[in-house]
């Protein structure tokens, strides 16, 4: 049972030797030709015209192509309103407009340079405060509401009154966007950097005006994705296939970091008004929330994002009268698209600013503001009707508490803040309670294939995708262990709509539970027809076996072993063979969908979750109040993850998820000018987190959790959860500055040193 | 003889790069030119670490020093007479090195496109802990990874990973392959100047500095390169386009760092991780700000001279340099100048160099005086300066008796607060000195709202340093 066990990635000494291949790795063909956008400069005008006269004398240029070579020039994954290639109008800056076809990777640069684009610029909108007063929204959603919060707030102790704002930010993957199109006759076979192959599949087709039975989408790995590869990959392959098409020869795209910062959306910006009402304890009795979301020019997910955010505006806390209003506002920056946590950790940092700010005001430790707030016993219902099944809250709280010191440390922090002028610490733990499923429901299935070979080994294909989460490593564990054979025997294939149709993104953590679950299902189904063998052994004529599912029981399959209920021992190498000779297959497809999710969005009522994953984290930091700087001197974590498929993935997914959020609330800091050009498009200026920043003692724990019936092996999702606990480095800054603070400390994210010093200067 | 072709090894197979390759970037060349796949370009500035290779110089001894350097921004041409090490260099997924299978088996990789870096560096980090026999820690670890991203797994896992590797079986890269043929074909290469032509660049690297000046004479607009870190990211980002170079590589006085009538002398092509190691006897206070200066990629490559002559408003060396009286020495066909390097800039990137000049070398004099230096910046690690300031004071009986004041990112030159120093000699040093002269900063700078930060936090900073220095200070005396 490979299951809960070790296994190391898939793909490990690929990754560490440079073997591995991602997209512009491939070698290329002799006549393949490299494909370069031409991006807007302006965020806002329409286009007169496009011109590729200049380029006309250099020898490297092949073609230019616009909107007008396309066949349908729109997509979105939810609502079609944005164009492949931007005509007559450009809605944000850098939006591409034109794509140029070079035969050379190394002049591609230059011929970009040389397109001329007639623009009439036009007055464009750049914040939610403008979209507001304009009136230009893309979604609003249907609000939640529980109780009589108008009532409540009134008889309210205190009142808070609030605007929290948390920037954007940019996904990093290391991989930029790629996409290598192959023509195979009348096929396109696009092999793509996507975390969706079937939105793909389908953007590419609408492009070209082909149905989809002739296109494959092919996805080896992505070097990284973080919801960035969900939706935006599309478009990309669309670039590669119409110039494929066109040449009727292999066609690349691999764009460069800065076109790929500046060109593809990020995560939302959030402005979160609200009002809220507490006891002189620190209870909420009553809060009233308007989320705004800045959705950039097009839909994009933007609405789902911005209901995600609504769903996790409760964080871990029991909210009795509630008020949850959402708008996601139309601008003319770029398409913010999905990014690890949709728009969940937005919502939920909101209510974890509150918390602090309830305890500044109190004069008591944020800790037991949350404790008396938390989902506990019958209070364990959201504010959109889900009850909180399996509620290890109360628990991850209060164990972390023991097992960092918290207490002790809280009177160290106080004692080293009244020592030091120039310095102030704070602590402060917070919790992320993630709903696991995608709330369009539909999204919630997978399919598998899985093909047994004579040698006992195995192939199996999804439509889960890897892009360094381990999501092929579990398949592998998964299958594995349903035939009792080794990790090494089993291989997931490279990921392909010919192999798995329909296929929801690999996205909402879900890649796992899914395609894990998909395969088991074709693993039994194979499994049913050994044992059916196994049955008739010794039987002359030919075997028939009946594909019905009996799920015989008593079988075991167990170091390459099968034994019935009577102990009898079979090789299930012979029975493969045996079933092989007996005309049997040796290949199943199976598909899973999630059972019991049901959502009334008209009412913002029901369970549009499966189970949720949960933990809580607490950070100690240092602010110096000269410089602004910031030291991350501790961090502990405590998840629950049910059991855990892979120890050391897991862990890898909750420490790599807390440090980039730790980088989304401290140093990353999107910035523009004022026609908004990004000026934070490469590392230079964009500062993700760097190996010296992690906090100086880092300590990960899992609590045992055997009770989560609803997914695979008792297993969470891992993916997002955790992203969510490195707000608690941000809301320790709080903490901090609440010291050396005469008021409530209002600072929005991320906590750059500039943000942390003025705000200090501001509020001392 | 001229030679026109570059000389060089890669893991362990000699290659002679000629015409248009040797103008391709060093990652371009090994991934499309080499097949070399496993180094990644992502940032193409330096800045990410994804492009990590090993390089060992020829440098005249028989003993080859491996360093990891940023491939991205780097050129054949600066790597003549190299022997160049890539991650396929090192072990294969069958066969793994001992770093590769530690990161494999800790999970130091997910997406894995950052790995092959982070493996090269780790090699390098082995390779130095060897050389100078010393044992591995964790911040050693996360010093020689500085320089590398990863958007992944948070870093843990690498430090765990790493960790996990016992020196003692980590094979000298010198054990894997034998250096005997490549150190004949070095030096036999080496006493050759060399030119190289493509279809629109050529290439010169001379012997001496004569011979470069009289190159740059001949050939007008050329431009001339020693590290290379801040040309090749302007290249890359299409700012410049490189068409004539003459490449300082392959002078051999250039490297040289001496100290020599109290002064330490810094040779122009010597790398800013051995101006660090210098430093350490020195200039200690220096040589701590050099080690967040940059990554070890970018310090294997980038020099101190280059760090003046780019002369940014914002150079990580420069307050340091000015407040301690550098003087720079330049040479050009007229013969050889000295000048103060706080005579040096004119403007914003207006220098007094001539055309047709080159700074030779740095010359630090020696001194006993205290320095205190300060960057601010978003990261603290690997980023570009928000503010730094640079102080030289000495203080005789509680009393400042001398004292040099330097702000960098503070207007369009690196510039020394020369009326706040002449108040500030003489005064007691007290908190209620640093607090009454705190603002007087303020008269005699100019800052501007970027992305790196807004006028009013500049300000805020430069004031607020200026009583760090008095919590530094206050604390040493």
């Amino acid at each position: 049972m490979s299951i809960g066990k070790n296994v190391i990635h898939d793909s490990a000494l690929g990754h560490v030797s440079g073997q591995s291949q991602y997209i512009d790795d491939i070698p290329s063909q002799k006549n393949e030709v490299y494909v370069g956008i031409v991006p807007s400069c302006f965020a806002c005008a329409d286009v007169k015209g496009i011109s590729f006269e200049k380029l006309n004398s250099h020898p490297d240029f092949i073609m230019g192509i616009t909107a007008d070579d396309l066949h349908d020039n729109s997509w979105g994954t939810i609502v079609h309103d944005q164009p492949v290639l931007a005509s007559q109008k450009v809605n944000y800056m850098s939006e591409p407009v034109a794509l140029v076809v070079s035969k050379s990777r190394y002049s591609l640069q230059e011929l970009i340079k040389l397109v001329d684009v007639d623009y009439r610029e036009k007055k464009g909108i750049f914040t939610i405060d403008d979209a507001k007063l304009e009136k230009s929204t893309i979604y609003k959603a249907h609000p939640f509401k529980r109780g009589d919060v108008q009532k409540a707030l009134k008889k309210s102790m205190h009142l808070l009154k609030g605007t929290f704002k948390c920037g954007g930010q940019e996904h990093f993957y290391l991989e930029s966007q790629a996409c290598i199109a192959y023509p195979d006759e009348d096929v396109m076979r696009v092999v793509s950097s996507s975390q969706h192959p079937s939105e793909t599949q389908r953007v590419v087709a609408h492009a070209l005006g082909l149905p989809l039975h002739h296109i494959v989408c092919e996805v080896k790995r992505m070097g990284g994705g973080f919801g960035g590869k969900e939706s935006q990959g599309a478009p990309i392959a669309a670039y590669a296939a119409i110039v494929a098409k066109k040449l009727g020869k292999p066609a690349r795209i691999s764009l460069t970091v800065d076109e790929d910062m500046k060109i593809t959306g990020k995560r939302h910006p959030f402005q979160n008004e609200y009002v809220v009402g507490f006891d002189n304890k620190g209870k909420i009795t009553a809060l009233k929330a308007h989320l705004q979301s800045d959705g950039g020019a097009y839909s994009d997910l933007s609405s789902s994002i911005l209901e995600r955010a609504m769903f996790h505006l409760d964080g871990a806390y029991y909210l009795e009268n509630v008020e949850i209003k959402a708008t996601c506002y139309k601008t003319n920056n770029h398409s913010n698209t999905a990014f690890r946590g949709f728009g969940g950790p937005q919502g939920n940092m909101t209510i974890e600013s509150i918390i602090e700010d309830i305890a500044q005001t109190l004069g008591l430790d944020s800790y037991e503001i949350r404790k008396i707030n938390c989902y506990r016993g019958s209070k364990n219902i959201t504010p959109y009707g889900q009850k909180v099944e399996n509620n290890m809250l109360p628990e991850l709280f209060e164990k972390l508490h023991k097992t960092s010191q918290y207490k002790k440390r809280k009177k160290q922090v106080e004692e080293f803040n009244k020592k030091n002028k120039y310095k102030a610490r704070g602590l402060s733990m917070t919790a992320t309670k993630f709903g696991i499923a995608f709330t369009a429901k539909f999204l919630n299935q997978a399919n598998a294939l899985v093909n047994m070979h004579l040698d006992g080994t195995v192939q199996v294909s999804t439509g889960a995708t890897e892009m360094g989460q381990g999501v092929n490593t579990k398949i592998q564990q998964t299958v594995a262990s349903a035939f009792g054979i080794k990790p090494s025997s089993v291989k997931v294939m490279t990921t392909s709509t010919e192999k798995n149709h329909n296929t929801s993104a690999t996205a909402a953590s879900s890649g796992a539970d899914l395609n894990c679950a998909a395969a088991f299902n074709a693993c039994e189904m194979i499994k049913e027809r050994l044992i059916q063998i196994a049955k008739n052994y010794n039987i002359k004529n030919e075997i028939e076996v009946s594909d019905s599912l009996k799920r015989t029981k008593g079988y075991t399959f167990k170091n390459e072993k099968v034994t019935s209920p009577s102990g009898k021992k079979y090789n299930l190498k012979d029975l493969i063979t045996k079933a092989y000779l007996n005309r049997v297959s040796l290949g199943a497809y199976a598909h899973f969908k999630t059972k019991g999710l049901e959502f009334d969005k008209d009412k913002g009522w029901g369970s549009p979750f499966n189970y949720f994953s949960q933990g809580t984290a607490v950070s100690e930091v240092e602010v110096d109040l000269l410089t602004g700087e910031l030291k991350v001197l501790r961090t502990d974590i405590l998840m629950d993850l049910g059991r855990l498929i892979n120890p050391g993935i897991d862990k890898g997914q909750t420490v790599g998820a807390f440090i980039q959020a730790m980088g989304w609330v401290t140093t990353e800091n999107l910035c523009y000018d004022d026609k908004r050009n990004l000026l934070t498009h490469s590392p230079t200026t964009y500062k993700i987190p760097n190996i010296q920043d992690i906090p100086r003692e880092f300590k990960v724990n899992f609590i045992q959790n055997h009770e989560n019936k609803r997914n695979i092996f008792q297993s969470k999702a891992v993916g997002e959860p955790p992203f969510v606990l490195g707000i608690s480095v941000w809301t320790a800054v709080k903490n901090a500055l609440s010291v050396k603070c005469s008021s409530v400390v209002e600072m929005s994210s991320p906590a750059t040193n500039e943000n942390i010093l003025i705000t200090y200067e501001k509020h001392r | 003889m001229i030679r026109n072709q570059l000389v060089v090894y890669l893991n362990g197979v000699k290659k002679n790069i000629a015409g248009s390759h040797a103008f391709l970037t060093l990652a371009q060349w090994l991934r499309y030119e080499e097949g070399k796949t496993g180094t990644k370009i992502v940032c193409a500035e330096g800045d990410c670490g994804a492009c990590t290779v090993l390089a060992a110089r020829y440098r005249g001894s028989d003993k080859l020093e491996y360093l990891p350097i940023n491939s991205c921004i780097t050129y054949p041409y600066l790597l003549d007479c190299c022997h160049i090490i890539t991650v396929e260099g090192l072990g294969s997924r069958d066969e793994p090195h001992e770093i590769q299978e530690a990161m494999a088996k800790g999970n130091g990789a997910q997406c894995g496109y950052c790995t092959p870096g982070f493996i090269c560096s780790l090699a390098g980090m082995f390779e130095d802990l060897k050389r100078n026999k010393q044992k591995i820690s964790e911040k050693k670890v996360k010093n020689h990874l500085t320089g590398n991203l990863c958007r992944c797994t948070g870093y843990l896992s690498i430090v765990d990973s790493a960790m996990a590797v016992d020196p003692k079986n980590v094979a000298r890269i010198s054990e894997m392959y034998s250096e005997v043929e490549m150190l004949q074909d070095f030096k036999s290469a080496y006493d050759n100047s060399v030119a190289i032509e493509s279809e629109n660049a050529t290439v010169y690297l001379p012997k001496s500095f004569d011979e470069g000046i009289q190159f740059l004479k001949d050939q007008e607009s050329s431009v001339l390169t020693s590290g290379g870190t801040d040309l090749g990211v302007f290249s890359n980002k299409g700012k410049i386009s490189l068409k004539k170079i003459v490449s300082l590589n392959n002078i051999p006085e250039a490297y040289e760092i001496n100290v020599r009538n109290k002064f330490l002398e810094i040779g122009a092509k010597a790398s800013l991780t051995e101006v660090e190691k210098a430093c350490n006897q020195y200039f200690p206070e220096f040589s701590k700000k050099l080690h967040i200066f940059a990554s070890p990629q970018i310090k294997n490559k980038g020099t101190l001279v280059g760090n003046v002559a780019n002369g940014s408003p914002i150079g990580d060396s420069l307050p340091f340099l000015m407040v301690a009286g550098a003087i720079l020495v330049i040479q050009g066909e007229d013969g050889v100048r000295e000048i103060n390097i706080n005579d040096f800039y004119l403007g914003y990137k207006k220098f007094d160099l001539q055309k047709n000049e080159v700074i030779t070398k740095i010359k630090i004099p020696l001194s006993d005086a205290i320095f205190k230096l300060y960057k601010i910046s978003t990261r603290k690690d690997l980023d570009i300066s928000t503010v730094t300031m640079g102080t030289r004071i000495r203080i005789k009986n509680k009393k400042i008796e001398e004292m040099a004041l330097a702000f960098g990112g503070v207007g369009p030159v690196v510039m020394r607060a020369k009326k706040l120093e002449k108040e500030l000699v003489g005064k007691t040093i007290d908190s209620q000195t640093f607090e009454n002269f705190a603002t007087k900063i303020y008269e005699e700078i100019a800052p501007i709202d970027d992305l790196r930060g807004s006028k009013n936090f500049r300000y805020l900073l430069c004031k607020n340093l200026f009583l760090k220095l008095y919590e530094d200070l206050s604390r040493e005396i």
